[in-house]
């Protein structure tokens, strides 16, 4: 098991640098193949006041005077390491640029992944053991609710109610706890109706497995049998589905930020696409790149080590030897 | 087995009542459909009752409205179920929990899927221990418990999970976990069915044997009238859900009364071994030609986890034409793959494989088709084997068209023809195979290899999915078959009565080795080798207990 373990961990993480690679050089081929010079026309815009100096030394710091496949093998020795360019825009390097946002982007989408889980697991209990009269149909429903209603529709509504009526927090002053914890709500709902699909179809098929009927007729109940049975295999495949939503809360929180009126990625990638400013958008591509395959490379990893069934190396099962007698 | 006397010194001394479980007119209906009527019978305390009766006949719904497992809100129980003097069906959820393990067990029909997958089998066998309301020493109980129920690594049980284990393990854990809280009853659904039969054996004497010991009450679900005969002192006939007979295991088993519990009889093949002896003599005449197959010193082996595993090893077996030759052993013993090279789905290693003169190894692909066409196979389950979205008619006549065979009037004529002589009619060409029964499907299956008119069929556990009398229709139309048309059978199961019903020849297969081979009667009636000594001996014959009787 650890040796197969190891070579599937080794290629795994391969394939993800593949990947990530591949993500950079795509966005990087389109950009360059876009028609126009929007490097050269930016810099040359009279109101950001460039001087010719300037100029050359941009366009030669990105080799832009140079062929294609020169500048990639540049850019990409330069990513290597760590130098993500110079903005456009504001002649601040990019690394800096969203180093400076990326803190409260995370902390909005590790809240709103955190909302969603809760919201999801209450949901997928509600569904087994509120009286069926009542609870379950209706509970039944909400994911799809969720789905259905656009996470900006929540965060007008959510603005609304808790900042302009019962005033609970400010949109002026976005950075609160408050704040953010209600800008997570909105980011959090939509992605907590696909977690919760999962989970509900998951608790239905292993509530009617047979190891659930033998555990109750040892006498577990209702909420012995949900913790200690029905939980575990039915959350593991929510480990996928939720290195899965994390292209949700990136590309929702870039709503979610300007709705909300914060500053992260979302306000910078919103600034970027309408100043035209390339090296910006390259480098958030290829973050939301690394940080999609890695939460996912992630949950491939612990995957095997959480579930105890599943075999690495398509071998056959162990030999199982019938040593009673 | 190391003697436990925990388990036994502090039995609580039984009230002097007789009755321990009464039921009296118990209906049980899912939704609108009724499914058991007015089923009455009684078990005394440290007695033994089985329910028996095929698929769709009650048991189980019977079984699992005892235990008040009826799939919430479609199941509902109407009638009299009393436990130990207490009403089980009107008592609230925490009270029942109370009897649950602690007073009734509960033994289930598969025991790979009764555990739950992703914990360990110890951290579930706590929870059973945990009903005893005795602090701490859990683990020590539990250890104890495998060791009674003849585990023999107990430690290396506690830390596996399931599928780390045999099915006869599994069953052990389970039947540990429910003597465990020494229960007064057991309700054990099927406990052997899908095991298999030397592990079956071993089973169900452990049941037994713990029944003795701990002086447990046992209410045995069975579709085999010979293990409830020999397992049990009551026996309950049902079908459709209405009991057809009760009664003494002495008189229902060896004089039964009812028109049904008298075929049920007639159609267990244990008990029966001779019933097809007339459809199964030997064509005259037969010896001298060349046997129709002739497998020569074939040997298999696949890579597990890096080390060679030989599945065949050094395999040979001849079968006259018109006759039939059956392959038995446990699961592993290498069967599956002796045919998969046969019909040339493996190369074999090395060694050779004859089919009506015709090499079958080393050919490629166009030419195995042409073997094919003399080589059918049936499938083991009719269930998964047949597309569902396809009608019987594309189904039986799909070969027909691979081969292009005559013009498709022809071929509407053959599939007719075929579906006629394994009793089918005209009227389910439309038919999809969810509209069928499982005997129907198999029936299906059997056309299908028989439309090509082969001189071959490969019936892989042709009956194993389905209940004796359905399993007799087909043995019965595969011998006329073989009467009629001369065909040659390979037919591999692990039930040996039924193999000793209808087989002519058979190879014991023991761990990819054939162990001992010859005419069927002789390798039964005076087995050599003790490992097929044993494999007859685990044939369950229903005669122990009427003489001997447990009580």
């Amino acid at each position: 098991m650890n040796r197969d373990y190891a070579r599937y961990a080794l290629r795994r993480v391969l394939q993800a640098i593949v990947v990530i690679l591949l993500a950079y050089v795509f966005t990087f081929v389109v950009i360059s193949v876009l028609p126009g010079d929007p490097v050269t026309n930016t810099l040359r815009n009279p109101q950001n006041g460039f001087t010719e100096e300037e100029i050359a030394r941009i366009v030669s710091y990105y080799g832009l005077d140079r062929p294609v496949y020169e500048q990639l093998w540049d850019s990409l020795s330069r990513l290597l390491v760590g130098d993500l360019g110079i903005s456009l825009r504001s002649g601040l390097p990019v690394g800096r640029l969203i180093g400076d946002v990326l803190g409260s982007t995370l902390l909005l989408a590790g809240s709103a992944l955190v909302v969603a889980l809760v919201l999801a697991f209450a949901i997928g209990f509600g569904t087994r053991y509120l009286p069926k009269r009542y609870g379950q149909g209706l509970l039944r429903a909400f994911p799809s609710l969720f789905l259905s209603v656009p996470n900006f529709v929540i965060g007008l509504v959510l603005i609304n109610v808790f900042a302009f009526q019962l005033g609970l927090f400010r949109v002026i002053d976005s950075e609160g706890g408050l704040a953010t914890f209600f800008a997570a709500i909105a980011l959090g709902i939509p992605v907590s109706a696909q977690v919760a699909e999962v989970l509900i179809a998951n608790l239905d098929h292993e509530a009617g497995q047979e190891y659930a009927s033998v555990a109750r007729s040892r006498g577990l109940g209702q909420t012995g049998l949900f913790l200690r049975h029905l939980l575990k295999p039915s959350a593991l495949p929510v480990v996928t589905v939720v290195a899965l939503t994390v292209g949700e809360l990136l590309g929702g929180a870039v709503i979610t930020e300007q709705i909300f009126g914060r500053t992260g990625i979302g306000s910078l990638v919103e600034r970027s696409v309408t100043t035209q400013d390339l090296p910006v958008l390259q480098a958030v591509v290829t973050l939301a790149a690394v940080i999609f395959v890695v939460v996912n490379l992630v949950a491939d990893l612990a995957y095997p080590l959480l579930d105890p069934r599943v075999r690495l190396g398509g071998a056959k099962p162990r030999d199982k030897a019938e040593v009673a007698r | 087995m190391a003697p436990q006397d925990r388990l036994t010194l502090d039995r609580v001394t039984a009230p002097a009542d007789d009755a321990l479980l009464r039921v009296e007119g118990l209906s049980v209906s899912y939704g609108d459909n009724q499914v058991v009527t007015d089923v009455s019978f009684g078990l005394r305390r440290g007695g033994s009752l089985a329910l028996i009766g095929e698929s769709g006949s009650g048991k189980s719904t019977i079984a699992r409205a005892v235990l008040r497992l009826l799939p919430e809100g479609t199941g509902r129980a109407r009638g009299l179920v009393e436990f130990d003097g207490q009403d089980v069906l009107s008592l609230s959820e925490r009270r029942f929990r109370s009897l649950r393990g602690r007073r009734i067990g509960f033994v289930p029909q598969d025991p790979s899927t009764s555990l739950n997958p992703v914990r360990t089998v110890g951290s579930q066998a706590r929870e059973a221990a945990a009903l005893l309301d005795e602090p701490g020493g859990h683990r020590e109980l539990v250890l104890e418990t495998f060791a009674q129920v003849g585990l023999d690594d107990p430690r290396r049980v506690y830390d596996s999970y399931p599928h780390q284990l045999s099915g006869g393990m599994l069953q052990r854990v389970l039947i540990g976990l429910t003597v465990l809280p020494r229960p007064a009853l057991i309700v054990a659904d099927e406990p052997t069915s899908a095991l298999d039969v030397t592990i079956q054996k071993r089973i169900l004497d452990l049941l037994s044997d713990l029944r003795r010991d701990l002086d447990i009450s046992l209410l045995l679900i069975t579709h085999d009238l010979a293990i409830a005969a020999e397992r049990a002192d009551t026996l309950v006939v049902l079908k459709d859900g209405v009991v057809q007979e009760s009664g003494g295991t002495a008189s229902v088993f060896s004089s039964p009364s009812s028109e049904y519990a008298r075929k049920l009889h007639a159609d267990v093949p244990a008990l029966n071994p001779d019933r097809y002896r007339h459809l199964r003599e030997r064509p005259a005449g037969g010896t001298g030609e060349r046997p129709k197959i002739e497998v020569g010193g074939v040997t298999k082996s696949f890579t597990v986890d890096g080390r060679a595993l030989v599945a065949v090893d050094d395999v040979s077996f001849t079968v006259e034409a018109g006759t039939t030759h059956a392959l038995v052993g446990e699961s592993g013993s290498g069967k599956t793959t002796t045919i998969r090279l046969l019909l040339g789905l493996e190369e074999p290693d090395r060694g050779t494989i004859t089919v009506a003169g015709e090499e079958v190894t080393g050919r490629s692909h166009a030419e195995l088709r042409s073997i094919r066409r003399h080589l059918q196979l049936v499938y083991q389950n009719p269930f998964t084997s047949l597309d569902p979205t396809w009608t019987v008619k594309r189904l039986v006549g799909e070969s027909l068209d691979r081969f292009r065979v005559g013009t498709r009037r022809e071929r509407a004529d053959r599939v007719r023809e075929a579906l006629d002589s394994v009793g089918l009619g005209e009227n389910l060409l439309s038919r999809k195979p969810g509209a069928l029964s499982g005997g129907q499907r198999q029936r299906v299956a059997l056309a299908r290899s028989l439309v090509l008119r082969p001189d071959v069929i490969v019936l892989d556990e042709p009956t194993s999915a389905l209940d004796v009398s359905v399993q007799a229709g087909i043995v019965e139309v595969l011998l006329s078959l073989q009467a009629e048309l001369g065909l040659t059978y390979v037919f591999v199961s692990h039930d040996l009565a039924l193999v000793r019903q209808l087989a002519h020849t058979v190879s014991v297969m023991h761990r990819g080795r054939i162990v001992e081979s010859g005419a069927v009667a002789t390798v039964f009636d005076d087995p050599r080798r003790p490992y097929t000594r044993a494999l007859v001996d685990s044939i369950p014959v229903g005669a122990g207990t009427v003489s001997g009787g447990v009580s």
